[in-house]
């Protein structure tokens, strides 16, 4: 049985954006690191903002903390202040333990979550984050694959018959486990796609940098798409820094 | 360099009853952290860091100085651009390990105060704000030279001297702007200073050609001491203004990723690259004219000198680098007085109010009119000179007491000096750095001395009345 996983869930805590609804429910029974983050503009020293609005983020971060504390999770929280909030998202998601991140947006108590695998790199990672958060509840998940040039469906059915074996391994319900395999298409687009009839979304992380992911121009087709929440699962350590 | 701690505690109060804000715990290479894991995040780099001090420093001595540091130095102005890049890295050496030990922002106010004690500190801090004060009004009167002599190449005349008007309302557009403005001024500045080193360094290596007799016509080079040795002291006391950036990169040091190897980079890697560029230009400069005549041209002479190498194209390129580079020095320099300010709000020498953020701009309006309003009384006057020399008194005055800082420091030698870059040839390089920046003001003229010794009484007097129970000096 792994630990909780280290979901990072990364707030703008001062501009209005906060934990949505259905979050709490989803992350029962992760370790949250709960990052409320403060962006100030190139003419304000960091700590020029911290000194007038570190309260005002505390308290806020107090409520989104019992928030999750309530639904279960257990919670480590940080604040920063900082000129670049990619550059603090990076930082933190960065720093080896974290397996996901939380693209926040908003869903209702989830009841059947799309998971996006690809192959077997990185496979490992999504496994634990689904077995972590959903093996002890009711959540139904649906393992999505896109067909690639020169895939056999044999090729498909084995890679998709393994994922789900190392779920069951870890304790998932096998009749909680669905599959779903799609035609060859661009696969950021039929994610998007294929997520709209489901409450979030878990996919691996697949651009060098995370933050290019969850905020640039594929987190916008995800997002624009699909406003459920979508966990960014984060590749190795060691993989990432060699990239 | 491993996650460091930090180990100065302040206390007491000012005469309004605040106290100095709590000061940090721990350093990282990419956060400041408070306790109850607040976290500053570092995210200016190697480049943002050289680009903060040489876009504040290259506006001054390449497009202002050359023609009135030749009228009164000869040929020779060369060596007083020399002299005042060595006084430059005698400061900048010790300020870099300052600077790595206590990665904060405020710059030397930060180690002068924490070295020695808020009085000092007071002086330095309220020293350094109107240091830059001066500094960019300074940057200012040049830019309004540069935007003239615009007007004059389209051959607009609008029937009087258009210089302390444009610089009056370049002043204020600036002040607004960076209240208002929300736009990424740090990737700006990078590309500002990348522009301006391309163009100088095509100019001057044509220059340098040029005056070697590469294409045919040897320049004008001149007797070097064409006016005797002592205007080169005194030339380089007055060009000094353009050596002042290297410090407004400590100002930001709280910002800087990796402390410990980019802040001694980028303040000496700054000093030099400067350095390099104005002995090039004024060597060019008095080889194309002869040291009188370029004089005659003024703060523009730079100007006249491409128009003779490069004809029209080569004038128009110098105007728009002119007013690329006076106006990122004017910009830079308001900012670091802005953030002078709030460090001195911080430590409660000045009103806490000093260092409020604008709720809906998110950047500090008050610092930034404490900026900006003095400055535009400055520029009014529009005396060049003095207003160059009050700024390089100030800073001087504030580099020699970084260096006896530095010595107060590692006599005392407390557990929380830890830092990664030390100098070497202590004690001597400090003392010499010292002695060379108090050394160099003795060399301005009288009234600008006046001017800038009647700051730092007035500083300390207000230190006194206001803030005389602060302490900020670091545990022993």
């Amino acid at each position: 049985m792994p630990d909780r996983p280290s979901i990072l869930v990364p707030v703008r805590v001062l501009d209005g954006e906060s934990i949505p609804e259905g979050a709490p429910e989803l992350l029962a029974t992760a370790h949250v690191v709960l990052l409320g983050y403060h962006v100030v503009p190139d003419q304000t020293a960091t700590g020029q903002a911290k000194m007038q609005f570190e309260d005002r983020a505390n308290n806020r971060l107090d409520r989104f903390e019992s928030g999750l504390e309530d639904a279960g999770a257990t919670v480590e929280r940080r604040l920063v202040f900082t000129h670049d909030g990619q550059k603090t998202i990076d930082r933190i998601s960065d720093r080896g333990d974290i397996l996901a991140v939380l693209v926040p947006n908003g869903t209702g108590p989830p009841a059947d979550v799309l998971v996006a695998v690809r192959g077997t790199a990185g496979v490992g990672r999504i496994v634990d984050v689904v077995a972590g958060l959903f093996r002890s509840t009711d959540v139904a998940v649906t393992l999505y694959h896109v067909r690639e040039t020169n895939e056999t469906d044999d090729d498909i059915t084995t890679f998709l018959d393994g994922v789900r074996a190392r779920l069951t391994g870890l304790g998932m319900d096998p009749s909680a486990i669905d599959t779903r395999i799609d035609p060859e298409q661009k696969r950021l687009a039929a994610i998007a796609t294929a997520a709209e009839e489901y409450d979030a979304l878990v996919m691996g992380e697949s651009d060098p940098s995370l933050t290019t992911f969850v905020f640039g121009m594929p987190a916008n087709q995800i997002a624009d798409r699909f406003l459920g929440p979508v966990l960014v699962v984060q590749r190795e350590a060691s993989q990432s820094e060699s990239s | 360099m491993g996650d460091q701690r930090f180990g100065v505690e302040t206390g007491g109060e000012n005469v309004v009853g605040e106290a100095p804000a709590e000061e940090p715990e721990i350093f990282t290479e990419e956060a400041t952290v408070h306790d109850d894991e607040t976290e500053l995040e570092r995210t200016i780099g190697l480049a943002g860091g050289l680009a903060i001090g040489i876009g504040t420093m290259i506006g001054a001595g390449i497009f202002v100085f050359p023609g009135l540091a030749a009228s009164i130095a000869g040929p020779a102005a060369a060596l007083s651009f020399a002299i005042g890049g060595v006084v430059a890295l005698l400061v900048a050496l010790p300020t870099s390990e300052l600077a790595t030990a206590m990665p904060r922002s405020g710059g030397g106010y930060y180690f002068v105060s924490r070295g020695m004690g808020a009085g000092y500190g007071a002086i330095v801090g309220l020293g350094l704000w109107l240091g830059l004060v001066f500094a960019s009004a300074f940057y200012l009167v040049g830019l309004g030279h540069y935007a003239s002599a615009v007007l004059a190449e389209v051959g607009i005349d609008l029937g009087f001297d258009p210089v302390t008007g444009v610089a009056l309302l370049l002043g204020v557009v600036l002040t607004a702007l960076s209240i208002g403005g929300t736009e990424n001024t740090a990737k700006l500045q990078n590309g500002v200073v990348g522009i301006l080193l391309t163009v100088l360094t095509v100019f001057l290596t044509y220059g340098v050609l040029d005056a070697l007799g590469v294409f045919g016509s040897q320049g004008t080079p001149g007797v070097f001491f064409s006016q005797g040795t002592f205007p080169v002291l005194t030339t380089a006391a007055l060009v000094f203004t353009s050596y002042l950036g290297f410090a407004q990169v400590a100002t930001v040091a709280g910002e800087i990723q990796e402390p410990g190897r980019n802040l001694p980079r980028a303040m000496i890697g700054s000093v030099l690259v400067v350095t390099v560029f104005y002995v090039v230009t004024i060597f060019v400069a008095t080889s194309a004219f002869g040291a009188a005549r370029l004089g005659q041209f003024g703060e523009t002479a730079m100007v006249e000198v491409a128009r003779n190498f490069l004809g029209l194209p080569g004038a128009v390129a110098i105007l728009v680098a002119g007013l690329l580079a006076t106006f990122s020095s004017a910009n830079a320099s308001i900012l670091s007085a802005s953030r002078a300010v709030y460090a001195l709000s911080r430590d409660a020498l000045l009103p806490r109010r000093a260092s409020e953020v604008n709720l809906r701009f998110g950047t500090p309006h008050v610092a930034l009119l404490a900026a900006g309003g003095p400055i535009l009384v400055l520029v009014a006057t529009g005396r060049v000179e003095l207003l160059a020399e009050v700024a390089s008194f100030l800073h001087l005055v504030m580099y020699g007491l970084i260096c006896v800082a530095l010595l107060v420091i590692r006599r005392r030698n407390p557990d929380w000096y830890t830092p990664s870059y030390r100098i070497p040839a202590y004690p001597f390089l400090p003392v010499l750095g010292a002695g060379a920046s108090f050394g160099l003001v003795a060399f301005m003229q009288p009234a600008s001395i006046v001017v800038g010794t009647g700051i730092l009484v007035l500083s300390y007097l207000w230190y006194r009345y206001y803030a005389s129970e602060v302490s900020l000096r670091g545990a022993i």
